[in-house]
């Protein structure tokens, strides 16, 4: 099992810095006339040029890479170009918006997906085609119209929660909730209509199992045995699906992110590509995709927890 | 059903957990807090990223200027409590407060001022240039100091109201953490730890601030809503006490809110026909081809198409506060397409021609279609290439012969220095003329300012160097309980003219 | 692996073609139809629109629908009707490009790597972790910042993005069946690499690979519309995605101008999902009547007579503890409700062993299901009582059949690995009904469960108590079930087929137990098996069951002695020819004997 970890963090490492290479040369060598962006219209063209020397635009593109990799690996990501703010901290000041969105959606998004799934499956009939429908318009309907759906609902008309912003945790958890709420809905509605989905055909599955009739047969309730082994022997494939949707609700945010005016990594992203920020794009790329490989090691390792053939060998 | 059951308990349960989320402690319309709602986040507070307009609130809360604007297109004290000019407006006297102090405990000085100057002419500022002229400082006493200019400066002193004349404690001019931390006199301070950079700064009144007249609440919120739906959301929520409308498309959904709207006409949109004298594409270098371009526009449909109607149509690109401003000249060129097409007959382009021009995805597609279409029933067929994030790259190298754009419109000694001299900035292909280079000499010299300042509009707009539609409404926005006086020059009123409803 | 087997269940068509099959589905259809109207729009729509899409009108900005403009003009005056035909056919071939990119990459990949392994297997699997860690969205917007805004520019690389979905799908199953039989007799044959790839491989990843397409369709039209929707498209290019932008820009003031080309995107997403769905029920089987029994119509249809009776007055002794009286199960199918047990008796008197005798899918199992309540889905009782102790078990709901279970009714199960949780220990398993049903406490239950564990003979009860089900052999898997089956005491036993799926040696040992146990416990045993010389062995009554009827009952002797139906005779004419333990009768798929 340790040694399953160890491997996947190596050739997670690997898999990083052959990311930020591509990334680095794709950016780089496409930018066009960085300073002239930078300094915007009204620069004149020495300012232009001594901006560019500052930044090191002259040098080869090799020569840059190194330096940056260099600085990488002592955990100095570099500073944006335009708020010149070292780009670690811009990052990591908006991955706790942007998980908070994410991770409450992923929660909420598993929490309705497992009642939904396993409501549809157990029950069948009308249950099962209304969670088809809802599943059905929670793929189709864009998510940003549902954020606004929401907005005009439950924040404007009925004063329930922010419309925009976003305060933090430490702030006044009470308000972060109310900033969050909707955010998280929008965003968890195209999640829990896929995971409920795949929860609903693994419950399915589970249910037509051997084992299920058996432990009834010896006296254990419907519910007993649904909740506690049918769950359980559908949870590796929910959890593969729950991966995936995780991945997909980091880009959803962009999207929500925008609606509701949320100082996230997806507004971050939208701003700096928006400027051509390249070392704060460089540094979200590293960030997302650190983000991503940490989240399905932590889905294979979970995986290989709950299944005890791979556990015990 | 059982989801929508699910929604209801939840919104119940954060309800209950956040003790009515809603209008409660911080919340706006509080009367000790003010919340604005802005469209871009400032760069930085430090001197190569300050910026003015858009940025201006940002800035006023925790810096003070030398001087202030004032709604009628002057200036008054603020830091500088008096000044005047020498004989041929080459030397500037100027008097300082004393009783200023910084936020880190050091005090204002002449020295300090002379410090900033200095270092802001020899910052990658953009508004680095408007200092270009400064050709020595010296303090002549404690709160006393000299500045002399190599010419005449006619838009000096309204410099010195914007970001060239903002003041950071001498202390820390050279600090890295400049860009994130202000240090400044200004009548709010900064609070770092509540801020979310780009996003949402949380001001909070500074007790030793030396004016308390500008001190009108306890705390000031600016949140950036870069969607205007988000804006116009957090306005119908009432998340915010007064906002700056990046259109004038939902001025009508903000109005039905009871909330007053303020306007200022401050930038112009039109098209810059940068090539007049034909090098890149022959046709623009005829006048008769300019002019029939502004006769092909119809600018009060294009008004109301574009801006709900919201601003006045216009031939001139001279502001109304500006002197060489002509009420004559608004309508120099109606619409006219039959008239537009003898002028190109005569020019000898009756066969129409191609005009390539730069597009940016920042003011959408609608213009660029509706100006193709325009300029496409006279028979010139307008191709826009979108250049992106290089649009302003192309536009200034330039690219293009021509460009449609967005403009401030500033007074008049300005506005030339902007884009009319030879080497201004958007005069990217130095055009030029004898006559006009007398007009601009008697601008900035001599008596007949104002007469001169006139002569150069009306040689523009015959000329065409221009085709502007109109100027734009720039709204402000404000809730019941808030009331401003508005700036002629800027987007924004000064953070002190915001003030709760007597 | 799933998808592996269901590939190859799915080669040979079921009657009619899946096009019939496809439309016969209303939802399908409805899909179809709107899919193929789409198709029209785009490769006809364009000559159809009244205007020039991108021609505006400043005189015309935001008309609502009607008149000259049937679905109105937008912020620029253009014509709605016309931009909505023109981004139909943009939108949807810029989401196939992506869709094309990607299957050439994935599919091509994914034969190689899966085919040849080696080098190339390594570094494209690695290729492929490397895609799916990039955040789509983030490298969109670079990809954009850097290249410029092109809705094509932007599929394509979206292609690529979603190219592992294809390339693992194709990789799996290609080097799945990359050793089988088919493709090493291709070889031999003298089939070149590529014939073989492209004539056999092809057909075995062609279904999972039209299902993945149309979700990965629809997950293009969604990217897209989310980029043009953050302002980040060509804004010269009318495609879905630039009118939703345009309408929420206009949100508050034409709220139908976001109508259409947000109703143009979910029905598309939606029929392509359906689609989808429906696809992957056809060709991997998953619409077959689900957990029914395999049949039981496919011997001759017995008509409905009397079964022979031996000694009919040993029933009703008062002795009786199960006395099932015109029992009838049918399953629910498309058909309508198939009926599987046509009305049967059967008792079984205390202490009594009672074989229920018959092949594969005459309904024994079924009847044993029936009387504990649980039968598979889709299942019901049609008609008839099951009394047991008295109380008629049928009239009664689940709560009364679910408190008879257990402490009333035992029951073992014919295949051992399938009837044990795998995720949790063989002992927890056992403890679990101790305390539920019996209310025992946490340590009595597991000293209990020990005992037992000893008591149907193995070896290490400790160890075995801790393992999981994957670590202990069939045999002991079947101890640990029959241990199982008698933990709560039952009055009852029904087994069903309990040495079927086991080693001859250890059939006999299991036997063996299973009688111990009956005679130690003094229980009522109903077992169910298709194997006379079991029955000799062990039963005291034996009814013989075909077709869903009971054909013949009495006691074991006399049924040896004089069997007077004809079925009877020919099933212990088989043994005694045979002599084999199992029979001749015995299918050879044990898994799906007699469900």
């Amino acid at each position: 099992m340790f040694r399953f970890a160890l491997r996947r963090l190596i050739s997670g490492g690997a898999l990083l810095f052959l990311i930020t290479t591509v990334a680095y040369a794709l950016l780089y060598a496409g930018g066009g006339d960085i300073a002239r962006r930078i300094m915007g219209p009204n620069a004149t063209q020495e300012q232009v040029d001594r901006r560019a020397a500052e930044l090191g635009l002259d040098r080869p593109l090799w020569e840059q890479y190194r330096s940056w990799l260099g600085d990488a690996l002592t955990g100095d990501l570099g500073t944006s170009w335009f708020s010149r703010q070292p780009v670690l901290t811009e990052v990591t000041d908006r991955l706790a918006v942007t998980l908070s969105l994410v991770v409450g959606a992923t929660v909420l998004a598993t929490v309705l997906a497992v009642a939904l799934g396993v409501l549809a499956a157990v029950r069948r009939g009308w249950i099962d085609r209304s969670v088809q429908v809802i599943a059905l318009l929670g793929f189709a309907v864009p998510g940003f119209l549902i954020a606004l759906g929401l907005v005009l609902l439950l924040a404007i008309e009925l004063g329930w929660f922010r419309a925009t912003g976003y305060v933090p945790l430490a702030h006044s958890p009470g308000e972060w909730l109310a900033s969050v709420t909707l955010p998280v809905l929008a965003l968890s509605a195209s999640a829990v209509a896929a995971v409920a989905q795949q929860i609903r055909g693994s419950v399915i599955d589970a249910l037509d199992r051997d084992y299920v009739r058996t432990l009834r047969s010896r006296g254990l309730g419907f519910r007993q045995v649904v909740l506690k082994h049918v769950l359980r022997n559908s949870a590796g494939p929910a959890l593969a699906v729950l991966g995936v949707q995780f991945i997909g609700l980091l880009g959803g945010a962009v999207i929500v992110e925008q609606v509701f005016s949320i100082p996230g990594l997806g507004q971050l992203s939208v701003q700096a590509t928006g400027n051509g920020d390249i070392p704060l794009v460089l540094g979200l790329v590293l960030v997302t995709a650190a983000i991503v490989i940490a989240v399905n090691l932590l889905i294979d390792l979970c995986q290989a927890a709950l299944n005890p053939k791979v556990r015990l060998s | 059903m059982s989801q929508k059951r699910t929604l209801v308990v939840m919104a119940i349960a954060a309800l209950a957990l956040s003790g009515c989320a809603n209008g409660e402690s911080t919340a706006p319309g509080d009367s000790d807090t003010l919340t604005i709602g802005t469209i871009l986040p400032p760069t930085t507070f430090d001197l190569e990223g300050r910026e003015w307009g858009n940025a201006s609130p940002f800035y006023q809360a925790v810096y003070d200027t030398l001087l202030s604007a004032t709604p009628d297109g002057g200036v008054e004290p603020r830091l500088a409590t008096e000044w005047s000019y020498d004989g041929d407006e080459t030397l500037l006297t100027m008097e300082l407060r004393d009783d200023v102090t910084f936020s880190d405990g050091s005090e204002l000085t002449a020295q300090v001022v002379q410090d900033n100057l200095e270092a802001f002419q020899e910052s990658g500022a953009t508004a680095a240039v408007y200092l270009a002229g400064v050709t020595g400082i010296e303090t002549t006493g404690e709160h006393s100091l000299e500045i002399s200019l190599a010419e005449p400066d006619p838009a000096f002193l309204n410099y010195l109201a914007r970001d060239p004349g903002v003041i950071v404690s001498g202390e820390a001019l050279n600090d890295e953490s400049l860009a994130g931390e202000p240090v400044g006199s200004g009548p709010y301070l900064l609070d770092t730890s509540a801020t979310v950079t780009s996003t949402s700064y949380v001001y909070t009144r500074n007790p030793d601030h030396w004016d308390t007249e500008a001190q009108h609440y306890d705390e000031l919120t600016i949140n950036v809503y870069e969607e205007p739906t988000a804006a116009l959301n957090a306005i119908r929520a009432g998340e915010v006490d007064a906002a700056q409308l990046a259109s004038n498309d939902n001025r009508a959904e903000v109005e039905a809110e009871d909330w007053d709207i303020h306007t200022v006409e401050l930038d112009f949109q039109g098209l810059l026909l940068f090539d007049r004298a034909g090098d890149m594409n022959p046709a623009l270098g005829e006048t008769k081809v300019r002019q029939a371009i502004n006769h092909a526009i119809d600018r009060h449909a294009m008004l109301e198409a574009l801006q709900g109607g919201y601003g006045s149509v216009t031939s001139q690109v001279f502001p109304e506060h500006a002197m060489g401003f002509d009420p004559e000249l608004e309508e120099h060129y109606p619409y006219d397409p039959e008239k537009a097409r003898e002028l190109l007959e005569e020019a000898g382009y009756g066969e129409g021609f191609v005009l390539e021009m730069p597009m940016s995805g920042a003011l959408g597609s609608t213009p660029y279609t509706l100006l193709e279409q325009q300029l496409n029933d006279v028979g010139i067929v307008a191709e826009h290439t979108d250049s992106g994030n290089n649009f302003f790259a192309d536009m200034l190298a330039p690219k293009y012969p021509a460009a449609m754009m967005s403009l401030e419109q500033n007074p008049d000694w300005q506005l030339v220095q902007f884009m009319v001299a030879p080497q201004a900035q958007f005069n990217p292909l130095n055009s030029q003329s004898d006559e006009l280079d007398t007009m601009i000499e008697d601008l900035q010299y001599g008596d007949g300012q104002e007469q001169a300042a006139r002569d150069i509009n009306t040689y523009l707009v015959e000329e065409a160097w221009f085709a502007p539609f109109y100027r734009v409404d720039a709204a402000f926005a404000t809730s019941e309980g808030v009331q401003v006086d508005m700036l002629a020059t800027n987007a924004y009123p000064n953070v002190y003219d915001i003030r709760p409803q007597s | 692996m799933t998808q592996e087997t269901a590939a190859r269940r799915h080669a040979p068509g079921r009657g009619r073609g899946l096009p019939a099959r496809l439309l016969a589905n209303p939802a399908t259809a409805l899909s179809l139809a709107f899919l193929f109207l789409v198709t029209l729009v785009v490769f006809g729509g364009e000559p159809l629109a009244p205007r020039d899409p991108n021609h505006s009108s400043l005189h015309d900005i935001l008309v609502g629908p009607g008149g000259d403009y049937p679905l109105g003009t937008d912020g620029a005056g253009r014509d709605v009707l016309s931009r909505l035909l023109v981004a139909t056919r943009i939108s949807v071939l810029a989401a196939l490009l992506a869709l094309a990119v990607a299957l050439l990459l994935g599919v091509a990949g994914g034969m190689l790597a899966g085919y040849y392994g080696g080098w190339f297997d390594t570094v494209s699997t690695w290729l492929t972790s490397l895609v799916m860690s990039l955040p789509a969205i983030v490298v969109l917007l670079a990809a954009r910042a850097v290249l410029g805004p092109s809705v094509w520019l932007s599929m394509a690389i979206f292609g690529v993005i979603l190219s592992p979905v294809f390339f693992r799908l194709v990789y799996s199953l290609v080097s799945s069946v990359r050793e089988e039989l088919y493709v090493d007799a291709a070889r031999v044959s003298g089939l070149g690499d590529a014939r073989i790839l492209g004539r056999h491989i092809l057909a075995v990843v062609r279904a999972p690979i039209i299902i993945q397409a149309a979700i990965v369709t629809s997950t293009a039209i969604a990217i897209q519309s989310g980029l043009e929707f953050l302002g980040l498209g060509d804004p010269s290019v009318p495609t879905w995605g630039s009118m939703l932008n345009e309408g929420f820009a206009n949100i508050y003031r034409a709220p139908m101008l976001l109508l259409w080309p947000a109703v143009a995107i979910a029905l598309t997403s939606v029929a392509l999902a359906v689609l989808a769905n429906t696809l992957r029920d056809e060709l991997e089987g998953g619409a077959r009547p689900a957990g029914g029994p395999q049949t039981a119509e496919d011997g001759p249809r017995e008509t409905a007579h009397a079964p022979v009776r031996h000694r009919p007055e040993e029933t009703g002794t008062g002795r009786e503890l199960l006395s099932v009286r015109g029992l009838r199960v049918g399953y629910r199918t498309p058909a309508g409700v198939r009926e599987v047990v046509h009305g049967i008796d059967l008792s079984v008197d205390r202490g009594e062993v009672h074989g229920l005798v018959g092949e594969s899918g005459s309904g024994k199992t079924q009847t044993a299901f029936a009387v504990m309540g649980l039968l598979s889905r889709g299942g019901r009782v049609l008609a008839g009582s099951a009394v047991f102790e008295g109380n008629d078990l049928l009239a009664g709901g689940e709560a009364d059949r679910a408190r008879v279970r257990g402490r009333g009714i035992g029951y073992v199960p014919q295949e051992p690995m399938s009837n044990l949780d795998p995720s949790f220990t063989i002992g927890s398993q056992l403890v679990e009904p101790l305390r539920v049903c019996l209310g025992m406490d946490r340590r009595a239950a597991r000293a209990r469960a020990l005992g037992l564990l000893e008591r149907v003979g193995i070896p290490d009860p400790e160890r075995t108590f801790s393992a999981y089900p994957h670590q202990v052999s069939g045999g002991m898997a079947q101890r640990v079930l029959i241990a199982g089956a008698v933990s709560t005491e039952p009055a009852l036993l029904i087994a069903d087929e309990p040495t079927t799926a086991l080693d001859v040696t250890v059939q006999a040992e299991v036997l063996d137990l299973l009688r111990d146990l009956q005679q130690d416990l003094d229980m009522g045993v109903l077992l169910v098996t298709h194997n006379f010389g079991v029955v000799a062995d062990l039963c005291d009554r034996v009814s013989v069951m075909r077709s869903g009827h009971i054909v013949e009952s009495g006691p074991t002797r006399e049924i040896f002695r004089d069997a007077e139906h004809p079925y009877t005779q020919s099933l212990l004419d088989s043994i005694l020819d045979g002599g084999s333990a199992r029979g001749p009768l015995a299918p050879t798929d044990r898994k799906d004997v007699d469900r």
